[in-house]
């Protein structure tokens, strides 16, 4: 690691912002699963790294009524696969939290971190895409919300602003009915990168919605599918004619991870296997 | 007291050395520290294939905490064993992306690392060998020099102004004829990636090299101590005797560890700093990108069979992409002259098997030793042709399989005892519950549901690839309270090696496990000679060694006590710690009243201290014929045969093996415990071979997938369901001349694990399946291609 830099941990927000708008080119070190590889590959130097969890406000995880479930930037992974609460109701990122890494990097990764490295095939993307989650960011500026469709912009880039931090993330509450299902392809059983991934929600409206990571250069939605989905029951039916549909709406490259030829055609399985899960629990 | 009643052998003792291992007190060279010791980093070649114009160090000298810089202009040494191709780093050219070019030696790590990046390389580029054709074609030579390489003669064949590091053949009986003989002739062809051999402790070298005379020290995570001496003092011109080489204990090698690797590097940078201790260590982006993997290989099998499904002529091309280096690699060619075509009777048979280089990273042994990627080939090509000639893969196996009287491809008369590979197959047979090929009907009810399940097996063998003159020894001593030491040149490096030795020496002598002590880090210049830790070999003959030396040591035992008891030998035996008379066997003398030797009740004293030393020594093998290969290489063959079934989701592709069922001749199971490690172990590891794992180069031959992200092996998620080992222990066919009849099993595990699941595979979906990785992309994208656009038309 050819990266000698300073460590800070501020105590909030307020001093994290000041920092990081006083010394550009800082890191921000929540969980360092990405972080730590780039810097032992020496793909990323730094002068300052800045740990966020001593900001105790950034460990918040709640879920109130009405209002939806709140993530902060400091919470693990392994606390949102395990919470009771969460497989509850929002049962897809409980699924995609539980497939991310392994047990011991979730002991350390957090989810924010994991959308903020903006991989396009950033596991707990997808149920964040389908549950339209709000970015919360504290900066210079002051405080801003972003949606999450928005917070991607690019291969490894976000919304994000010089100075500014996620501070976490919400999702809004969801109706008895509402259900949501998250399935991922990877080259091993155990814990692996995504090839392709991929979230579908069914809300009480019947209305659907697509969430897709590793197929395009960002984690999208699937907005034209899903609006030819509105009109469809989830039936065995739509679910082949699922299969072939999602091709024309994903734009996956070849890399050294999967062929595009694969992604073509693990999304469109991916995409009927939920299709029909959901559909023998009585989602119609 | 019955000779037939086994005391310890046979019982499944926890290693000896495990309490040390689980309690973290077990001492590897990655935690070795060593007073005044420095650290050194590597900077590798960007580039496959390049003259190196210039070296400028200047900057990176001038940095703070740098001690030394070498390139190849310093390491210029040769290294190798079989095929002496190497440098120690690259000279005037490089051959591979991620050859050493240079090192730095400095106070710490993190300076020396920053040092590398100081180093500025000129490099003019070369035309890039990427792959067997290229190689063949031979426009662009990887070493124009080839055919003046120092290699065994007789053994290994360069070919000048080639690629081909090597072409060794078999020849026997008339192929002409054999194919006019044959109904059908079928061809196929097979390939295999290379794969990394992935230990958990990556290759580490601490040296110490005095300036002031020829003495080296090294301390290394090697498996063979001795054959580190060998080489790294051909390397350097000193006497074998200066180098003094410490192997403590080793986190796993897989054949990755096996030859010499950074002690000849590490003992120059320790010579450019004055004799201080250097240690190196790789990180794992390293281990995959600088050290040798198990070679990538192409199989060319063109078989004549009558209609009835017997092999009558076959011609084999066994191509191995060997990378930029081959000492090693040629040996794992070599042994496809003699096994290369799989357990079975072939009367005429022309083989060749070209050891051939590339510009990628080099290979070397790796558990198995050829076999895996041979028997991928082989066994497939067999469930292909009983497809065709509509014959039950069991049966076609069973009309060909050998059997005592036949020959071995390259001529060797197969004994009652040389094993039952027969009793292997029906072992798996039986198990599996094989009732022949699944309808057409059931195959299509089944894929309408979207997971189709499948059977396959394989057949196996293997005998140990080393020369003909192999050997070893063991040392004993026993301590004043009747314990005894142990002395081995073998290393255990986590395959139970001590463990088994020690249960051979408590049998012998006689006594219980806890008095039997094999003594770890294994020193050159203290331990007794033993070649290398490969091969599977071990326990035949280090237990043939150290029962030799027990013997011995009782031998030693009853001349004193006869002495004092008044008899002759011929009337003693012994165990419970004493020599006793047969019949009065109150006339009695302990072990610990012999181990220093007898002293009367007057004070006079006999016999001395106990020292037995026992030697095994390669017996009746001869180098294969250079024209024909016909010879007797293999010392101890162990048959083995998988059975799989799985079951494969036809959408994703992906291939979860519910079974698999392994049976192995292995004539006498000395510690169970630690054979199902290995047969475990092996297995998984051969399911990462089939479904998993495999390098990937780009356009310029650089690899692509140097750390664990992308360069994936199984995962404990991706172990079989359920795995059933079948151990033969018939004493009818069991190992004769080997100790209680054991042979080795160390490797066969892996081996045939992807035919298996390939034949299984064709089960399932009526797809063959050629090359490696089945991965779920390479499975799912052959299931649309085979039943999607073909219908489509």
């Amino acid at each position: 690691m050819l990266s000698k830099f300073d460590y800070v941990k501020p105590k909030t927000v307020e001093e994290a912002v000041a920092f990081l708008e006083n010394n550009p080119g800082t890191r921000v070190l929540a969980g360092g699963t990405d972080l730590i590889v780039l810097l032992r590959r020496n793909l990323l130097i730094t002068d300052h790294i800045l740990d966020i969890k001593g900001i105790e406000g950034l460990h918040r995880l709640d879920y109130k009524e009405g209002k939806g479930l709140y993530i902060g930037a400091a919470v693990l992974v392994n606390e949102i696969s395990e919470a009771p609460m969460i497989q509850d109701k929002y049962r897809a990122l409980s699924q995609a939290a539980g497939s991310l890494a392994s047990h011991q990097l979730r002991n350390r990764a957090t989810l924010v971190g994991n959308i903020c490295n903006a991989s396009p095939g950033a596991d707990l993307s997808t149920p964040l895409l389908v549950y339209n989650a709000v970015v919360h960011i504290e900066g210079p500026e002051g405080k801003r919300e972003l949606g999450i469709e928005d917070f991607f912009t690019g291969v490894k880039k976000t919304a994000l602003k010089k100075g500014e931090i996620v501070t976490g993330v919400s999702l809004p509450d969801v109706q008895e009915g509402d259900s949501s299902y998250y399935k991922k392809q990877a080259r091993v059983k155990g814990h692996d990168l995504a090839t392709v991934g991929i979230s579908i929600r069914r809300t009480s409206e019947q209305e659907t919605l697509m969430g897709m990571a590793a197929i395009a250069p960002t984690p999208i939605r699937l907005r034209e599918l899903e609006k030819k989905l509105k009109n469809r029951d989830f039936n065995e039916e739509t679910a082949n004619w699922l299969k072939e549909e999602i091709k024309n709406h994903v734009k996956p490259i070849s890399d050294v991870r999967a062929s595009l030829e694969y992604r073509f055609l693990v999304s469109g399985a991916l995409a009927k296997k939920i299709m029909m899960t959901l559909m023998e629990e009585g989602v119609k | 007291m019955s000779e037939k009643i086994l005391e310890h052998i046979g019982k499944g003792y926890d290693r000896k050395e495990a309490q040390e291992k689980v309690t973290g007190q077990a001492v590897y060279v990655h935690d070795m520290e060593v007073p005044g010791m420095l650290y050194a980093k590597v900077l590798l070649s960007p580039f496959a294939h390049a003259e190196i114009v210039s070296i400028d160090y200047s900057e990176a000298e001038k940095l703070k905490g740098v001690k030394a810089v070498v390139t190849g202009k310093e390491a210029c040494q040769r290294v190798g064993l079989y095929m002496v191709d190497k440098n120690i780093m690259a000279g005037k050219k490089v051959r591979y992306q991620g050859e050493i070019v240079s090192a730095v030696v400095a106070e710490s790590e993190a300076v020396a690392e920053e040092a590398v990046t100081l180093i500025k390389v000129e490099y003019k580029e070369l035309p890039i060998v990427h792959n067997l054709d290229e190689a063949l074609e031979a426009k662009v030579l990887v070493h124009e020099n080839l055919h003046t390489y120092e290699h065994m003669k007789g053994v290994f064949f360069p070919k000048k102004d080639s690629n081909i590091a090597s072409w060794n053949r078999t020849k026997k009986g008339d192929i002409k004829k054999g194919f006019e003989e044959a109904d059908f002739i079928f061809e196929d062809e097979f390939s295999v990636p290379a794969v990394a051999h992935v230990p958990m402790e990556t290759h580490v070298t601490i040296a110490q090299a005095d300036p002031y005379s020829d003495k080296i020290k090294i301390w290394s995570s090697a498996q063979s101590p001795f054959a580190v001496r060998q080489l790294l003092a051909k390397s350097m011109g000193i006497a074998k005797g200066n180098v003094n080489v410490i192997v403590p204990y080793v986190g796993g090698g897989f054949g990755g560890k096996a030859g010499v690797h950074l002690e000849p590097l590490v003992s120059v940078l320790s010579k450019a700093v004055h004799g201080l201790p250097v240690k190196l260590k790789m990180t794992r982006e390293e281990e995959f990108n600088i050290l040798p993997t198990r070679a990538g290989m192409r199989a060319r099998f063109k078989t004549g069979m009558t209609k009835e499904g017997k092999i009558t002529a076959m011609e084999v091309y066994h191509d191995w992409d060997s990378g930029a280096y081959a000492d090693y690699g040629v040996n794992v060619g070599k042994t496809a002259v003699y096994s290369g075509a799989g357990p079975y009777a072939v009367p005429n048979i022309e083989l060749h098997s070209r050891t051939i280089y590339t510009n990628k990273v080099f290979s070397t042994a790796y558990r198995g030793f050829g076999h895996l990627e041979t028997h991928w080939a082989v066994e497939r090509h067999m469930d292909i042709m009983a497809q065709k000639l509509n014959i039950d893969p069991y049966e076609l196996r069973m009309k060909n399989l050998l059997r005592p009287g036949d020959t071995t491809i390259s001529g060797e008369l197969i004994y009652p005892t040389t094993g039952d590979p027969v009793a292997c197959l029906n072992a798996v047979k039986n198990e599996l519950k094989w009732t022949g090929r699944k309808s057409q009907e059931d195959r299509k009810r089944e894929m309408e549901t979207g997971k189709v399940r499948g059977q396959g097996f394989a057949m196996l063998q293997k005998a140990p690839a080393m020369p003909s003159y192999t050997s070893t020894s063991a040392i004993m001593q026993m301590d004043e309270d009747g314990h005894v030491k142990v002395m081995l040149g073998a290393v255990d490096f986590g395959q139970g090696a001590n463990t088994i030795m020690a249960q051979v020496a408590a049998e012998e002598l006689r006594v219980p496990m806890k008095d039997v002590e094999v003594v770890w880090n294994v020193e050159t210049d203290k331990h007794p000679y033993d070649w290398n830790t490969v091969a599977s070999k071990y326990t035949f003959m280090g237990g043939n060694a150290v029962r030799k030396a027990a013997r011995n040591m009782v031998q030693q035992m009853k001349e004193v006590a006869g002495q004092v008891l008044r008899c002759h030998t011929d009337e003693l035996t012994h165990g419970d710690g004493y020599i006793y008379h047969v019949h009065q066997t109150h006339r009695r003398i302990s072990y610990v009243k012999l181990s220093m030797g007898y002293a009367y009740e007057n004070g006079n004293g006999i016999g001395g201290p106990l020292i037995s030393h026992g030697v095994y020594m390669a017996s009746g093998l001869s180098n294969p014929d250079p024209e024909t290969g016909q010879g007797r290489p293999g010392l101890v063959w162990t048959f083995g045969a998988h059975g799989v079934d799985l079951e494969v989701d036809v959408e994703t592709g992906e291939v979860n093996i519910l079974k698999i069922v392994s049976a192995f001749d292995i004539g006498k199971v000395i510690n169970k415990k630690l054979v199902d490690g290995q047969v475990y172990g092996g297995i998984v590891q051969g399911v990462g071979s089939a479904l998993i794992e495999g390098y990937k180069f780009d356009g310029e031959a650089k690899l692509l997938n140097p750390y664990f992200g992308d360069n994936r092996i199984p995962s404990s998620k991706d172990i079989p369901d359920e795995v059933k080992a079948i151990y033969i222990e018939e004493p009818k066919t069991a190992q004769v001349d080997g100790p209680y009849g054991a042979r080795g099993i160390g490797e066969h595990p892996m081996i045939s694990v992807p035919s298996a699941i390939g034949n299984a595979l064709y089960e399932a979906l009526e797809i063959n399946f050629h090359r490696l990785p089945l991965t779920p992309e390479n499975v799912a994208l052959a299931i649309d291609k085979h039943y999607n656009n073909d219908e489509s038309k």
